[in-house]
């Protein structure tokens, strides 16, 4: 197969990560599980790490197109 | 320091030897009916309520937690195919595990069958508006006729043109954008069996200084992988140099296709 331009690890943000870590996978409730007020304030971890100011609330707003999100699987 | 809660990477439906064989050091297999679920067991001095979310405030710490997370999974996809669990998922005991892997086991099967044989793949892509700005011309007719017009006007009549051209140019780009977005969106969903479209997200995330125009993950069969790859060569290519450029990683973990329904 022709791999040339696909990235296979490298160079993946943790953007990239936390949004697939956090947001998506198998998201019912573990004994503890990590909230959504949690996750905002994980967004703002990433904001401090990157020093941007405005696109906290791009990314808040970005959330709660989540649910949408889910649907589309099945 | 005890090591009293579990902590939940994925779970898989192959046999349970296997899956032990693949999870090696450090990892436990709990099977669980049909399913085996790949664990760790973790201190509550990190993974407690209160002890997680103080951590995960600390971005070093989430950094090296979420790499890891998605690298165990990654090593059990290599062999077979799992349903990966959110970071952090957290159970105080085996029974309760147990007792939630049970109470959804119908849709677990489900999604099971939806993503067997597929992978994740997420393409994005950007646009160079300042390249596109400077060679809007080529793009777009309404420019370039616009064009025309200021070189054949006068002083006074070009300088109002020209204010003209500069707010038809950002239109245009919005335009070419949506437009290019959606065509190479539309090439890759042909090659997919199911598509999730995620935020765009702003320049200072991405650290790029193009814009981005497409975010989304594809759910892949393995047999339309080559052909999807040959799609991302060809895109790619076909736009070397030029204003509008793609990236695609994978396979990811089914991240972005898992849906689980509550029992009835």
């Amino acid at each position: 197969m022709d791999h040339n331009v696909i990235d296979q690890s490298k160079d993946i943000t943790i953007l990239e990560v936390l949004d697939r870590v956090l947001n998506k996978g198998v998201i019912l409730t573990g004994d503890i599980v990590i909230s959504v007020a949690d996750i905002d304030l994980i967004y703002l971890g990433v904001k401090l790490m990157l020093s941007s100011v405005e696109t906290m609330e791009q990314l808040k707003a970005g959330n709660s197109g989540q649910e949408q999100r889910f649907k589309i699987a099945k | 320091m005890r090591n009293n809660l579990i902590y939940v990477y994925c779970l898989s439906n192959c046999d349970p030897s296997i899956a032990q064989n693949i999870a090696d050091e450090g990892l436990q297999c709990i099977v669980s009916g049909n399913f085996t679920i790949i664990t760790k067991c973790v201190s509550d001095c990190e993974f407690s309520e209160e002890n997680l979310k103080r951590n995960i405030s600390d971005i070093q710490w989430l950094e090296t937690h979420a790499r890891e997370h998605i690298e165990i999974i990654n090593r059990i996809m290599k062999r077979t195919t799992v349903i990966p669990f959110k970071f952090g998922t957290i159970f105080e005991t085996e029974e309760s595990l147990k007792k939630f892997i049970a109470d959804y086991s119908q849709s677990l099967t489900e999604n099971f069958e939806h993503i067997a044989g597929k992978e994740e793949w997420a393409v994005k892509m950007y646009c160079d508006r300042k390249k596109l700005s400077d060679q809007i011309d080529e793009y777009s007719e309404e420019t370039a006729s616009l064009e025309k017009q200021i070189m054949a006007s006068s002083p006074g009549k070009a300088f109002l043109l020209k204010r003209k051209k500069t707010e038809l140019i950002e239109n245009e780009m919005d335009r070419l954008c949506k437009y290019f977005g959606q065509k190479y969106y539309d090439e890759f969903k042909k090659l997919s069996d199911s598509v999730s479209l995620n935020n765009l997200l702003p320049n200072k995330f991405t650290g790029k200084v193009e814009t981005m125009i497409l975010n989304a993950a594809f759910l892949v069969h393995k047999k339309n992988l080559s052909d999807f790859n040959k799609t991302v060569n060809q895109l790619s290519k076909e736009n070397e140099n030029s204003r509008f450029f793609i990236e695609a990683t994978g396979p990811w973990p089914p991240f972005s296709f898992i849906s689980i329904k509550e029992k009835q």
